[in-house]
């Protein structure tokens, strides 16, 4: 186990700059989420962690090692690949104990180590299979396996669920979840579902074009986003927002005062952001009209329409209208999000 | 009905073509089973069908045999030469070009496949005149050069195309796992790759077994000439013995038929692995 600190990291392609600058701190044990849309440079700073890709400028350092010239065999990581990875002409036994092959580890110890691997994840049936005998989520077992078994310093995932169908993205989530908290390894996890980030993490750094937007726990990323971008990313559904006008302690848009409690100033144009779980249905407030309801058993979904803008409302229980009618939407001021127009600045 | 109409028609074009193709060979049959009287007589089967043509060749009976052993043996030392010593070249320029992304690399394989631009028979008096320098002539070697320098560009391009197509990441995950460059080709690599090493190392292989122009100017005594360039021999007299020719050449032809049917599997998967960039 070990910590990791990322120090002024940049990395260029040619002329084209992909990260400005990211310094980040990960603690011993800790499971640091990157997570961001396409192309923001989060699977790039894990390969630069796992030394394969060069660093243009800065430092990384892993339990307190600075390893910017260190092949990847002796940064002392594992890494688990979207595309799984396997050797395809080596049983699930060889796979998982190539590494430990190349160590020149004696052959009762590789035995040992692959055992113990295939213990925790359920994969002894599997051991003599070929992975293209084995099914999408047997396959990334084997590859998480593949990690386990070198007992590294820190586990690196990058984008691990997302070649698996939606049901089995659920259950391997928790699995890699329990994994880690059985194994307690620094775990680096790269997604861009913003759902497997709040699920599994116990931080998340939010990126956006090479650089870090806001870096939190998953709840205070939810609740305080930093600016407007944190704030539309997390959360599912996402968050609604409106250009609007501060007045008085209140945003007008869409012909309705929206309160809220940000500090702004008389006249300033802003956008205003409200989850949709914030939103209820009330006798009386802005008014609003239906347009499609979304029923999921426990909760429903249901779109209205206010001033020309949709709305997605997240009602608890089951819905008594229908598309079409008139009702009366309530924001719950506390949990309004006001953010600058210019810069996406939380106010 | 449609489906009835199209197979009959490739039935009608495949028959001709077959027989096309097949014809030559039954001759050579015809020939080789037929007594040196009958060997002209036009029929489509000899009335003494005998063997003893292969007789007179295994027991070097007959004064253009009198060195077949040792020409067969010539002609497969060099075939193997040659198909062992491409794979070797090819596999490791492919290796360095596609997986390992040397500087240069693509130059290298373009310059390589440049030089078939160029007809081998114009290559041919620069390559005797080379081999002289180097005081091969008349030694197997030279023509192991030659064969090793014409077949390498092709296996070269065949083998980077066939590399290309193997996920990167699984180099990826070998060097994190601890790999050196020289494991990860050995490990990883080669046994990937085994399907279009087969079909490039047969390709080399029957290249050299069936190479003519070269083997006929770099080798000239009979002790060190292959079997192809014996067979030439055969027809340098007015009177010549076609029976013998036809049954050696028979004999010639078995090794590659034998070959191309024991690894037929890879030859199809290997050599089109290359054809199509994906």
């Amino acid at each position: 186990m070990a910590s990791v600190a990322f120090e002024s990291i940049h990395k260029s392609f040619g002329s084209t700059k992909v990260l400005h600058g990211i310094s980040l701190d990960i603690a011993d044990g800790e499971f640091m989420v990157l997570v961001g849309p396409s192309g923001c440079g989060k699977s790039t700073l894990l390969r630069m962690l796992a030394g394969l890709e060069d660093i243009t400028a800065g430092t990384i350092a892993i339990d307190g090692r600075v390893v910017n010239d260190l092949d990847s065999k002796d940064r002392d990581i594992a890494m688990v690949f979207q595309s799984y990875a396997l050797y395809p002409h080596m049983t699930v036994r060889e796979n998982m104990g190539f590494s430990l092959k190349l160590r020149r580890d004696r052959p009762e110890r590789i035995a040992e180590g692959v055992s113990r691997a295939a213990k925790i994840l359920n994969l002894d049936p599997f051991l003599e299979r070929y992975p293209r005998e084995l099914s999408g989520g047997q396959r990334q077992r084997v590859a998480m396996g593949r990690a386990i078994v070198r007992d590294p310093k820190v586990f690196l995932f990058d984008e691990p669920l997302s070649n698996l169908d939606a049901k089995l993205r659920v259950a391997m989530r928790s699995e890699i979840k329990a994994l880690h908290q059985r194994l307690k390894t620094t775990t680096v996890y790269v997604t861009h579902d913003q759902v497997e980030a709040m699920t599994m993490a116990d931080r998340i750094a939010v990126m956006n074009e090479g650089r870090i937007e806001q870096l939190g726990d998953p709840l205070e990323l939810y609740d305080q986003p930093a600016n407007l971008f944190v704030a539309q990313f997390i959360g599912s559904p996402a968050m609604n927002v409106f250009d609007g006008t501060y007045r008085s302690g209140a945003v007008e848009a869409l012909g309705a005062r929206w309160p809220c409690n940000a500090k702004a100033h008389e006249g300033q144009s802003v956008k205003y952001g409200i989850r949709p779980e914030h939103l209820s249905f009330a006798s009386h407030g802005v008014p609003a009209e239906i347009e499609v309801v979304e029923p999921m058993g426990a909760e429903t979904e249901v779109l209205v329409r206010v001033g020309g803008q949709s709305f997605t409302v997240m009602a608890h229980g089951r819905a008594t209208f229908g598309p079409g009618e008139r009702v009366f939407v309530s924001p719950q001021a506390e949990h309004a999000h006001v953010f600058d127009s210019a810069g996406g600045r939380r106010l | 009905m449609r489906r009835f109409t199209k197979e009959a028609v490739l039935v009608l074009l495949a028959i001709p073509i077959l027989l096309w193709t097949l014809l030559p060979i039954y001759h050579i049959f015809l020939f080789s089973i037929s007594s040196k009287d009958s060997a002209f007589s036009g029929a489509l089967w000899p009335d003494k069908p005998t063997l003893r043509n292969f007789g007179t060749i295994f027991r070097e009976e007959h004064f253009y045999l009198h060195h077949f052993w040792a020409q067969i043996w010539n002609s497969l030392w060099i075939a193997v030469a040659v198909g062992v010593i491409t794979l070797a070249v090819a596999t490791c320029a492919a290796f360095a070009i596609s997986r390992l992304k040397v500087r240069g690399g693509r130059a290298v394989m373009n310059l390589a496949l440049f030089t078939y631009f160029i007809p081998a028979a114009f290559l041919a008096i620069p390559m005797y005149k080379a081999m002289g320098i180097y005081g091969l002539l008349s030694n197997r070697w030279s023509l192991v050069l030659a064969m090793v320098t014409l077949a390498a560009p092709y296996a070269i391009w065949v083998l980077k195309q066939a590399s290309d197509k193997l996920p990167y990441e699984l180099d990826e995950a070998a060097r994190i796992d601890g790999a050196t460059p020289l494991q990860l080709f050995r490990l990883v690599y080669l046994p990937l790759m085994t399907p279009s090493l087969v079909a490039i190392g047969t390709y080399a292989l029957l290249l050299a077994w069936n190479e003519y122009l070269y083997a006929y100017l770099l080798l000239s005594h009979e002790q060190t000439i292959t079997l192809a360039v014996a067979l030439g021999h055969f027809i340098a007299a007015d009177d010549s013995p076609w029976e013998l020719l036809m049954a050696t050449g028979l004999v010639y032809a078995l090794p590659p038929a034998a070959i191309y049917y024991a690894f037929r599997r890879y030859m199809v998967s290997g050599l089109t692995t290359g054809a199509v960039k994906a």
